[in-house]
């Protein structure tokens, strides 16, 4: 490939994945070496393959029930005030 | 020339379970977080289970707007962190570069006010949960969130910028809404079954989005609004800008919603825990036998089989509970009466859900009282008195009639005996009548006040005109 | 009472009364006692519990009552398939304190015929490594030689199996995450079919590649474990239907008259170590003394099936990572006074140097502008290897290559992130297909352990165990020292 990708973009993706990178070196120049490997797939010569799939039939599909989970579910997860899930507040 | 394109959000409520998991489609009767389980709150290990009704409904809708519908469907994640998705992306349908097409449907179209609207594309998708701000301020310190809603299933249409002015959208909506009651695949009225957004467009300017419309009477209002906007900027030669925009409900203007530092990125990617479907033309052949006749075909058949005129069967046809109710109740004979009793006086006393739900009223009842009406054993009035009653309580025409003495007063005697005391006090209206003949109504009024109603009008009229000498 | 006893004989010693259960639990967790400080296999030990069940199963027994084919023996279970009322970490301190409120499917059924889980076991973060360095809780060390990595992701489950803390163990697959440490652990790991073993409960990472595989010291061992967890399961869409197949059926009916392809991609000298080729070479004769016919095969696709793989992973793990954003469960850590991008950024810096690499890739390259140049074209290069397979696999019953290119290695020894990926170069196209490999212990040079593998069509995985059967019965090898 031409260029690596640059530091800005890896700083961007980060941010759109919700990750911070303190130690930006090693992760930049680690993240730049497995993109460039990927340029590989250039070589492939695949642009004309279909993406196909056999899928499954209709009727192999769950049926309309409404089935009650078991409320202890709740036990499991974060809720605040016995009632809502707490999330931080949205700029 | 002014373009508008509508995105429409339709729960299908019909549904028992939502689209991934055996949770309840319709949330609206639990507590917060009552209606969950792993799947449609992304427990980790938890894998999406398809159901079945909701492909056939969405197909159903597919079908009935016109569209092409493909042999298989695929689904496919839209990657985005927000608190409302318990997984941070939704499972949705797209149709990429790469592949096949695989949403429910595409290039549909429908008939609004004459004039064709094409459907881009429909897509079967699941909701997000909802949003509940801590304090309503812009202090709040919290966000709370209600998973109930997260995953009940969603039919997403889209349409071309079709529409010319919101009068269009407005009748569309309805339009919309009632093929998708006739469907019996969902409830638009129930409290956010629908949603949409709108794009706007005037003299091939740039499209602006307009997001977060409550109602569809907010939809006119916003869509009226951007344009009138629009033009306003337009005739001050100020540049519009190609932007996503939020309906303001306070201040019933449209905002420039805050530009977001990144680009919208979804990372689309086909979603691997959910097989391709094939709906095979077998089946859809079959979906279609299913399929309720449509709105068009119904208001044709009414006409031609009953003899209702266009204006009635148009109203009648378009309305899933009274034409159930018109269907039940007539025998071919009297049903130019039911159509009109039910269109003239049911409609109106009938006009909301909780009035329809809490009412008496059964199919019988309809076709005794036009039965009581054509064989003057009541009077048009006091048929409607009777309706009150039989929507409060739905007992038999005939108690009621006992019961609130509605007896169609039409025997000579008693009536001449009631219309020998009007006349006698109506002096002036007498004579007047006497010279006016046309005037006679006044006084056939009177015999009725008189009577509660009960008096047959016609034979009162009758015997005024033999009493008055008049023809 | 032999602690490296298989499944299958421990079965047989139960039935016969050699022993009992409560006492093969209790020795295993003497053992698990005695070396697990040092080897770190396990997350979690599951003992009281597990004494618990083996006095429960030893009740039945005596009371003549049915017990499941299991017999109580201890298995382990890999830290990314949850387990009711227990912490399932995926090794991640993200999820340090999450409790799974159900059971994985795969382990149900193992209990339901009275398997005991006596632990879960280490892996590298999210299953995203291959020698379980990535570990948030410390790696684990290969039995053999405790300088060497075990191999991953699944390091916890085979150094389980290997230093005989467990009969057996269940781990998961992505590109060659049970094969590679059965290799470096010798023992035998299994990668079903794609859709044959039920995915509810494996917390996912490439969810259109990933499968749920046994690790056991055994072939037969294996087959025995298939039978009980493959089939269909309704939480699970993506599962086919096994037919009836019993996997232990015939399982001795050898492969004299088998075509064997040797993939030549897979298995020239620039690609393998000097002591992997030489074995390979050695396996190649064995093959052919009991009588399959060997011929070399070429699969054009392969040089790039590393850089597809790991093009899709990548993004598909950066989707099913999305959901740990600390709010419905996860680890404390309060969300108060926060704004929302801000904490969940925080949240997830406790993910570890690793997944955050993939994330970011995962970020990358299927987005908008990229995702033509990457992912459309790994996803075409997977659909061409699936098509390239198709008259290869009419011509030959299997494909053969080591398991790995290379014997076990030194912790920190390899940090290049490209010679990294390629320590998968012989596993990813068996995921990227969806076809069922098999790695079976084969030589121990330099006192490491070097695995064969072998390859079958689509749901063929009970040939492919009869394969295995047939070359594991040729070798001979030791324990190992621990």
């Amino acid at each position: 490939m031409k260029n690596l990708v640059t530091e800005e973009e890896i700083a961007q993706v980060a941010k759109l994945m919700k990750i911070e990178i303190e130690d930006h070196s090693e992760h930049v120049e680690k993240v730049q070496k497995m993109l460039q490997y990927f340029d590989i797939l250039d070589k492939a010569n695949v642009e004309s393959e279909k993406l196909e799939n056999p899928g499954i039939k209709l009727d192999k599909l769950r049926n309309d029930r409404y089935i009650s989970y078991d409320k202890k579910l709740l036990k499991f997860l974060k809720i605040y005030k016995e009632k809502y899930v707490k999330a931080p507040k949205l700029s | 020339m002014t373009k508008i394109g509508l995105e429409i959000h339709c729960q299908l409520t019909k549904l028992e379970s939502k689209l991934f998991c055996s949770c309840k489609a319709d949330y609206r009767e639990f507590e917060p977080n009552m209606n969950i389980c792993p799947i449609c709150m992304g427990i980790p290990g938890s894998l999406p289970l398809l159901n079945k009704k909701a492909v056939e409904k969405a197909t159903l809708i597919a079908m009935a707007l016109d569209c092409n519908t493909p042999p298989q469907i695929a689904f496919f994640r839209k990657n985005y962190f927000y608190p409302d998705l318990p997984k941070n992306f939704q499972i949705t349908q797209l149709n990429p570069d790469g592949y096949d097409k695989t949403s429910i449907g595409w290039e549909g179209k429908i008939t609004v006010d004459n004039k064709e609207i094409r459907i881009r594309r429909i897509q079967l998708e699941e909701d997000p949960g909802r949003l509940i701000y801590e304090g309503a301020t812009e202090r709040t310190k919290v966000t709370l969130v209600d998973y109930n809603r997260a995953g009940t299933p969603l039919v997403e249409i889209v349409t071309e910028p079709d529409f010319e002015n919101p009068h269009n959208v407005r009748n569309f909506l309805n339009i919309l809404s009632d093929l998708l009651e006739n469907l019996g695949v969902s409830d638009p009225g129930l409290d956010g079954a629908m949603r949409a957004d709108a794009n706007v467009s005037i003299e091939g300017g740039p499209k602006v989005e307009i997001k977060n419309i409550g109602s569809f009477h907010d939809l006119e209002k916003a869509v009226h609004f951007e344009i009138t906007r629009q033009q306003s900027l337009t005739e001050r030669k100020i540049e519009i800008i190609q932007e996503t925009r939020h309906w303001d409900d306070r201040r019933k203007i449209t905002i420039s919603s805050r530009t977001k530092e990144e680009e919208e990125e979804y990372r689309y990617h086909l979603e691997a825990d959910v097989p391709w479907v094939n709906i095979d033309q077998k089946t859809k052949k079959e979906l279609q036998e299913q399929m309720p006749e449509s709105i068009s075909t119904k208001k044709d058949r009414y006409i031609s089989k009953y003899g209702i005129t266009s204006q009635v069967a148009d109203i009648l046809a378009s309305d899933k509970y009274f034409s159930e109710l018109f269907e039940k109740a007539n025998n071919e004979t009297n049903a130019k009466d039911i159509a009109n009793m039910v269109t003239t006086d049911i409609m109106g006393l009938l006009d909301t859900r909780e009035k329809r739900e809490s009412s008496k009223l059964e199919a019988e009842h309809l076709s005794d009282l036009v039965e009581y009406i054509r064989s003057n054993k009541i009077t048009r009035s006091s048929a409607k008195l009777a309706l009150d009653e039989i929507i409060k309580n739905g007992k038999p025409l005939l108690q009621i009639i006992k019961d609130l003495n509605l007896g169609h007063i039409s025997d000579e005697s008693t009536l001449s005996g009631i219309i020998a005391q009007v006349l006698s006090e109506e002096v002036k209206a007498s004579e007047d009548a006497k010279q006016n003949p046309e005037t006679v109504n006044f006084l056939v009024g009177k015999v009725m006040q008189r009577t509660h109603g009960k008096a047959d009008p016609e034979s009162t009229l009758a015997l005024l005109k033999k009493n008055l000498g008049i023809k | 009472m032999n602690l490296s006893i298989s499944a299958l004989d421990y079965q047989t010693s139960i039935k016969n009364g050699d022993f009992t259960v409560e006492e093969f639990i209790s020795k295993s967790i003497e053992k698990i006692n005695s070396v697990d400080d040092n080897l770190h296999a396990f997350l979690l030990k599951m003992n009281d519990s597990a004494l618990e069940k083996a006095k429960e199963i030893d009740c039945k027994l005596k009371s003549n009552q049915n017990v499941g084919k299991c017999y109580g023996m201890p298995i382990s279970v890999k830290d990314n398939i949850c387990v009711a009322g227990y912490r399932t970490t995926c090794a991640s301190k993200v999820l340090e304190d999450f409790i799974s409120p159900y059971t994985a499917t795969a382990v149900d059924r193992l209990q339901s015929e009275d398997a005991i889980v006596i632990g879960k076991t280490n892996l590298d973060e999210f299953a995203m490594g291959l020698s379980t360095e990535y570990s948030a809780y410390g790696p684990s060390k290969n039995p053999w030689n405790t300088d060497y990595v075990p191999g991953g992701s699944s390091g916890g489950s085979a150094v389980s199996v290997s230093a005989n803390e467990c009969v057996a163990s269940l781990g998961s697959d992505t590109g060659g995450s049970v094969r590679n440490p059965a290799s470096f652990c010798s023992v035998v790991g299994l990668k079903p079919t794609y859709g044959l073993v039920s995915r509810y409960g494996l917390i996912s990472y490439a969810n259109s590649m990933e499968q749920i595989g046994p690790l056991t010291k055994t072939v037969k061992d294996s087959a025995f474990l298939l039978n009980i967890i493959s089939g269909i399961d309704t939480n699970d869409n993506t599962t086919r239907d096994k037919e009836n197949q019993d996997y232990l059926q015939d399982i001795d009916a050898g492969i004299s008259g088998k075509k064997i392809g040797i993939v030549s991609e897979m298995t020239s000298s620039e690609v393998l170590s000097d002591e992997v080729l030489n074995s390979t070479k050695d396996a190649i004769k064995t093959f052919e003394r009991i009588g399959a016919n060997c011929e070399n095969v070429e699969l054009p696709m392969v040089p790039y099936a590393v850089a597809a793989y790991y093009t899709i992973t990548s993004t598909e793990a950066g989707s099913n990572l999305a959901r740990y954003d600390n709010i419905r469960y996860g680890y404390d850590f309060n969300s108060e006074g926060f704004e929302f991008n801000s904490y969940i950024s925080q949240a997830r810096d406790k993910l570890g140097p690793e997944v955050k690499r993939r994330m970011i890739l995962g970020g990358f390259v299927p987005s908008a502008g990229h995702a033509g140049k990457y992912f459309l074209k790994a996803l075409k290069v997977k659909s061409k290897l699936i098509s390239e397979l198709k008259p290869i696999f009419d011509k030959y019953d299997f494909l053969i290559s080591p398991t790995v290119p290379i014997q076990p290695f030194k912790f920190g020894e390899i940090q290049d992130p490209v010679q990294f990926m390629k320590i998968d170069y012989n596993t990813v196209t068996s995921n990227l297909t969806g076809k069922p490999a098999i790695s079976i212990p084969y030589k121990i040079v330099n006192g490491l352990p070097i695995g064969i593998q072998i390859m079958a069509d689509s749901f063929k995985d009970h040939s492919l165990l009869q394969a295995a059967y047939a070359l594991e019965k040729t070798v001979e090898l030791p324990e190992a020292l621990i």
